[in-house]
């Protein structure tokens, strides 16, 4: 049953690394077009829905391109039997991915930090103290991951977080922006983070103007950052804009 | 529909809800307080909450190819219960004992976004058992000839991996699956591949199938046939009752379920009666395959519409 990589496999392998190599080498031009045609910073088109799963207390989907996820929230309902006594409450955060979610069956790492970097950025938009001795339960199912996955979670839990009408001090929203020699591109595609440079990710209240999550990786200029910061703040409200919209839709009727 | 038949009347109801009459209490509140009673007033007037009469199943709806990465795929609703499933195909070598059959690897999962009472590292008592019953109806059926699967004989094949997430658990999660199942097999479009000199096995791309120079192909056939697809109903058995596709509410307050599942001939494939507190009569089983029979016409009418509009897109 085992498969024999070395005489019989699907392989890809020489000619995808080749192409890998002729991508690094077009992402550190100046100018290039990116695969989905968009201009360095455009981000993906958001689509997000509200009430994917009916049995959660509130749910959301969201597609940024080719990235799918699902989100549900739970609660707030009892704490695990083993939990200590708390006055506020306590947010859990899983974030899990499907098989079929990337090109290739079972190779695509578990991010098993998606999970507690979900809770981080969430974690102070929450207003604890309105559901005490209990807990709101956010489960994260990432369809097909295309790029970009933990910003969309992050945007989509919020969203699914209001969906349940859990006292939040604003709707969270997340962009990341990736580094490429000069320049830098907005919401990348899985294909544009495999060969970026470096990486900044940020988690914002737009109304507040306070950020809950920031992480840079990779090689960076202060200029660079500063300047993917503004991108990504402005973009960060532009989706927090979004996501009000498909609340109000979704009031409405 | 559910305020008239309970709050309308007034009069005492028998049961748990004695002492209390109906009107008395906000319909939501007595549905969560006596959902027995509540239920079987209902059935009395041969109705079930969500309107539906007692033998029919929710509006369905199949998706065709939602996952693009996959070799194919479906999105199947029935009322809110949810399935996507998606299939793979890797290339392996054949086991000794049948080198020229490719393999089956069917997989169902219920992730923690599905239901309340799944919750992440403590999977679904129920999850395992779907999963068997599905390849068990998928291998017996004999709806997927292995031996289409097999590219060289005792050299190459292809093993099938099809992964079934639900994504919202609303009752009949089986019928839900199995015809996400054979939906996505229906979908699945085989990759053309051919021999390169070193004696792998490589995907041809689409652009190149025109190519004089491109070596020549292995296998011809993309799409796999199916022999008799296996449809199922599941059916709740209450007293004299019979509810078909029954929700989620209606599994936790009846517990004795019947699951009957026939092939597009007609044939029986299975049934499955996991216990539960009513022993079914011979007629009540007949009654219930009857339904299925009927049940497997309407599937098919919509699995095959799916597939007439996704030619001619």
């Amino acid at each position: 049953m085992a498969t024999n990589p070395s005489t019989y496999a699907l392989s890809q392998s020489s000619e995808s690394k080749q192409r890998l190599q002729q991508r690094r080498r077009l992402f550190q031009e100046t100018d290039w077009t990116r695969s989905d045609g968009r201009s360095f910073h455009q981000c993906r088109p958001a689509f997000l829905r509200t009430g994917a799963t009916n049995a959660a207390s509130g749910s959301a989907y969201a597609e940024f391109g080719v990235t799918k996820v699902i989100v549900s929230v739970f609660g707030p309902r009892e704490s695990k039997k083993a939990m200590m006594y708390s006055g506020t409450g306590r947010l859990n955060c899983n974030v899990s991915y499907t098989t079929f979610s990337t090109p290739v069956r079972g190779q695509g790492s578990d991010h098993k930090e998606y999970s507690s970097m979900l809770h981080k950025a969430l974690e102070g938009a929450i207003i604890l103290e309105t559901f005490p001795k209990t807990t709101v339960d956010v489960f994260a199912l990432v369809l097909e991951s295309g790029g970009g996955d933990l910003p969309v979670i992050i945007t989509c839990a919020s969203l699914a977080l209001a969906d349940a009408g859990i006292m939040m001090y604003d709707l969270v929203a997340s962009v990341s922006v990736s580094c490429f020699g000069r320049n830098l591109v907005i919401d990348p595609t899985s294909e544009e983070e495999a060969c970026q440079d470096g990486a900044l990710m940020i988690t914002c209240m737009p109304a507040r103007n306070e950020v809950t999550q920031l992480t840079l990786t990779g090689e960076w200029t202060t200029a660079k950052i500063n300047e993917a910061m503004e991108l990504c703040l402005d973009a960060c409200s532009k989706l927090a804009e979004v996501v009000r919209s498909c609340l109000k839709e979704a009031a409405s009727g | 529909m559910a305020a008239s038949s309970t709050s309308g009347s007034g009069r005492d109801i028998g049961g748990s809800g004695g002492g209390l009459a109906a009107g008395e209490m906000e319909v939501e509140a007595y549905r969560r307080l006596f959902p027995l009673p509540f239920y079987e007033r209902h059935l009395l007037d041969s109705v079930r909450p969500d309107a539906r009469p007692l033998h029919r199943a929710r509006d369905t709806s199949i998706a065709l190819g939602p996952v693009a990465s996959a070799d194919g795929s479906a999105l199947v609703k029935i009322g809110d219960t949810t399935m996507l499933a998606a299939i793979k195909l890797e290339v392996m070598t054949p086991s000794a004992d049948a080198p020229d059959e490719g393999s089956l690897a069917i997989e169902f999962h219920m992730p923690p976004i599905c239901s309340p009472i799944v919750r992440p590292g403590r999977p679904a008592e129920v999850a395992p058992v779907i999963s068997k019953q599905l390849s068990d109806v998928i291998v017996s059926s004999g709806m997927i000839n292995l031996k289409e699967l097999s590219l060289i004989s005792g050299k190459a094949a292809w093993m099938a991996y099809l992964d079934i997430y639900c994504l919202n658990a609303d009752g009949s999660l089986f019928d839900a699956a199995l015809l996400s199942a054979i939906s996505s097999f229906s979908h699945l479009q085989i990759p053309l591949v051919s021999l390169s000199d070193d004696g792998r096995v490589v995907a041809v791309p689409g652009d190149l199938l025109e190519d004089k120079s491109t070596p020549e192909l292995v296998n011809k056939e993309r799409k796999l046939l199916l022999h008799s697809i296996p449809f199922s109903l599941t059916c709740i058995l209450h007293k004299k009752y019979i509810l078909a596709d029954p929700t989620a509410e209606e599994e936790s307050i009846m517990e004795t379920s019947i699951t009957v599942v026939l092939d597009s001939s007609e044939r029986l494939v299975s049934i499955y009666k996991p216990g539960g507190s009513v022993l079914a009569h011979t007629s009540t089983v007949k009654d219930c395959i009857v339904l299925t029979k009927h049940r497997m016409k309407e599937l098919q009418n919509i699995l095959e519409d799916s597939l007439s509009a996704m030619e001619v897109v």
